[in-house]
């Protein structure tokens, strides 16, 4: 579904990514973990083109991203990765001047061209399943963090990605809203949803997670089911931060 | 207005006894004024001073004062020899000295004390001897129609009968001068007069196919033929007026020294030789040492049309001229609102070429002024006035809308535009359907802060013939003198016109705004 061959990211001199070997086959829930300024946030934000990266390739179903690309090539090619994968963003992103429901409806009638009402038969079903149908026409600021981040995944699913791209969805939130947000996404999880999850929250990701990918210094120092990475660190780095996640 | 025939022929009869009941009254005041406040006749003033200060205009000024060619730091023109004469006659060592103002202007400077006198091609109206005294003619003007060389009409009576296409002749004139209300006044209705700022601009105007024709003062007409060789008289003269100097009603001793002094100037034929030097004289001239014994008479009947009456009594002019304002404002901000946001999304999202093009379009925009924008769309580009006026206001406001919306699309947070990409919207669709939305809320107050400061900066459309409010002010409070009856009205209508704008302004952002409602924002 997802392969990513040798992925160099460098901001000026930096170098963020340096060469970066991950693939997510289809119904896989994948989690990356691993300190912060590691690269997982970066690394996500390539895969559907927000950043572009200097080396190497990402594939995404059919869809090529390439380093060598033009600046126009890579735009279009971003937009075709953009509507194959759903991203939910750390700080929610909802759209400010909409409502809850016009914020599902949005990309659904103006991007595939459904009919509104089409549309909006299919948001109610999304927004009822993460548990947001009473809050139709509220304004995203009149909703806690952990209200707005389950709309933006109902935004993201109403375009039926292939790929559900969670960008540390958690961080922003305190422990309870943390738990509903969490509920939501072991949810899809369990539904099959292809998933790939930056997040800090180890029990999710020992719960939910079919493979585990640990980040390090630019590099993916370790990959392996959850069994494997919560039981048999075989790496330095995954040990302590285990050990770390455990004192928090 | 300036042309009174009759005035000439009767003053002699009348003379004697108006001066002497206004010696009478001058020792009444100057009692009550020594008594009073101890402020002396301005001719004491100029005397301990050593210096006659007159107010003059020098912009495009010539042959009446005008930079020296020779010295361009000091100002040469026949009047400014008169002044020199006058003021020598005041006394012992008085030199005049030149003091630089707005034509239109400078009675009001009169009135603040910064000059003695004014003295510019002033000519004698009954409504200006009202309120300031007169001295005799220095000067007998008449008005020279300039047409372009070719023009089918050979005098002013011809312009009775409109064009061979039916519309009516355009005869570009100074803004209330003599020449202004004569074609206003003459009655013909086959004339539209144009009204410019300067007597240079109106004949640029007809050189350029702008206008069919100018009426200038003669004076002006004669020196300035050279400079606009496209330009060739049309018929003899018309109308007659006098120059006279004007000074403050309180300063009897004062004009009545000047007037005896023009008197002694013409007589002595000395006043010849300086219109000879400066090619004005004609023999029109002959008149000023023979037909005036003194200052021309005030007629008394004059005295009923004053004051706050005149404001409804000019009210359709008022009207007219203010929906000139709003069509000017209407027609060039929904334009330069458009442009700008344009010119703003170019610049943040645009190739690096066009970024860099549009910073230019900005700054050369907002770094000249607007005056000079308009100059080149009318005068250079030679566009009809309202699509001038209305493309240099949209153009120039265009230049400060983009930098207010480029500071409304940076504050929209990254985020939002991610959002919308990562949905799969274009970077078109997410600029249109979620930044810029957010944007306009952000920027409704600068925005309609600016479009109040562009009501009133129609005014320089002026200079390009259209007569707004600002200039119909300026030509009804020159005309009439009822300058602060005239000041309020058009201040309360300006106020009038741009209060409901705040108001939309404010109700705008209430409905835009985020701020906790629930509107159904579509």
């Amino acid at each position: 579904m997802i392969e990513a061959r040798g992925v160099v990211k460098r901001f000026g001199t930096v170098e963020i990514l340096r060469g970066i070997d991950l693939s997510v086959s289809r119904g896989e829930v994948a989690c990356l973990i691993g300190p912060s300024g590691g690269g997982k946030s970066t690394f996500l934000r390539c895969l559907n083109g927000l950043e572009r990266f200097q080396e190497g390739r990402v594939t995404i179903g059919p869809d090529v991203l390439d380093a060598r690309q033009s600046p126009r090539e890579h735009a279009k090619a971003a937009r075709r990765a953009c509507l194959r994968t759903g991203m939910v963003f750390q700080s929610f992103n909802l759209f400010a001047h909409r409502t809850v429901l016009e914020n599902v409806i949005e990309a659904p009638v103006h991007v595939l061209g459904m009919k509104r009402d089409e549309a909006v038969e299919r948001a109610r079903g999304l927004l009822d399943r993460v548990g947001m149908l009473h809050r139709l026409d509220a304004r995203p600021r009149e909703l806690s963090g952990g209200q707005q981040q389950r709309v933006a995944i109902a935004r993201a699913l109403a375009m039926g990605p292939e790929v559900m791209l969670f960008d540390e969805p958690t961080s922003a939130l305190d422990p309870k809203t943390t738990a509903e947000v969490l509920a939501v996404m072991a949810d899809l999880a369990r539904d099959g949803q292809t998933m790939l999850v930056v997040t800090h929250a180890m029990g999710f990701a020992r719960k939910a997670a079919t493979m585990i990918h640990v980040f390090g210094d630019g590099l993916v120092v370790e990959s392996g089911p959850p069994d494997q990475i919560f039981g048999a660190p075989a790496h330095d780095a995954t040990r302590s931060l285990l050990a770390e996640s455990r004192v928090a | 207005m300036g042309e009174d025939p009759a005035a000439s022929e009767s003053d002699a009869s009348h003379e004697v006894a108006g001066r002497r009941g206004r010696a009478g009254l001058v020792g009444a005041l100057l009692l009550l004024a020594l008594a009073a406040t101890a402020r002396a006749d301005a001719l004491d003033e100029v005397r301990a001073r050593g210096t006659l200060r007159y107010g003059s205009d020098m912009e495009g000024g010539a042959p009446y004062a005008f930079p020296d060619p020779d010295s361009p730091r000091s100002v040469a023109g026949f009047e400014v020899d008169i002044m020199d004469r006058l003021a020598r006659a005041l006394g012992e060592g008085v030199r005049a000295e030149f003091s630089q103002g707005p034509w239109d202007r400078l009675l009001g400077v009169l009135d603040s004390g910064r000059v003695d006198v004014v003295v510019n091609g002033y000519e004698w109206t009954p409504e200006r001897a009202e309120d300031y005294l007169a001295t005799r003619p220095y000067y007998i003007y008449q008005l020279q129609l300039m047409g372009p060389k070719g023009t089918p009409a050979g005098s002013w009576d011809d312009l009775g009968r409109p064009k061979p296409d039916g519309s009516p002749w355009t005869v570009a004139v100074l803004t209330a001068s003599a020449a202004d209300d004569f074609a206003h006044d003459s009655d013909a209705g086959a004339v539209r007069v144009v009204r410019f700022d300067g007597a240079t601009d109106a004949m640029l105007a007809v050189q350029n196919g702008q206008c069919d024709f100018t009426l200038q003062d003669g004076p002006a007409a004669a020196h300035y033929a050279g400079a606009f060789p496209g330009l060739r008289a049309v018929g003899p003269p018309v109308s007659r007026g006098y120059y006279v100097i004007y000074a403050r009603r309180s300063d009897h001793a004062l004009r009545d020294a000047l007037d005896a002094a023009i008197g002694r100037l013409a007589a002595s034929g000395e006043l010849r030789r300086i219109l000879e030097k400066h090619g004005v004289w004609n023999d029109l001239q002959a008149g000023l040492a023979t037909d005036f014994q003194g200052p021309i008479e005030v007629p008394t009947t004059r005295r009923a049309a004053r004051g706050w009456g005149l404001v409804p009594h000019y009210g359709d002019r008022l009207r007219a001229a203010a929906l000139v304002t709003l069509g000017l404002s209407f027609g060039s901000m929904p334009l330069a609102m458009a442009i700008g946001l344009m010119v703003a999304i170019g610049r943040m999202y645009g190739p690096a070429p066009l970024r860099l093009a549009l910073a230019a379009y900005v700054e050369l925009i907002r770094g000249t002024p607007l005056m000079l924008q308009l100059y080149v769309l009318f005068f250079v580009l030679k566009l009809d006035p309202w699509v001038a006026g209305i493309a240099g206001l949209a153009i120039n406001y265009s230049a400060y809308e983009a930098e207010i919306y480029r500071a409304g699309l940076q504050a929209v947070p990254r985020g939002q535009m991610e959002a919308a990409l990562a949905l799969g919207m274009s970077r078109g669709q997410a600029l249109r359907r979620v930044v810029v939305p957010q944007a306009a809320r952000i920027v409704i107050p600068p925005v309609s802060n600016d479009f109040i400061a562009l009501f009133k900066d129609t005014s320089v459309c002026s200079v390009i013939t259209l007569v707004e409010l600002t200039k119909e002010y300026s030509i009804l409070a020159n005309g009439t003198r009822a300058v602060v009856e005239f000041a309020t009205a058009t201040a309360a209508i300006y106020l009038a016109m741009s209060l409901p704008l705040s108001w939309f302004a404010r109700w705008a952002e209430r409905r835009l705004g985020a701020e906790g409602t629930k509107g159904g924002l579509a």
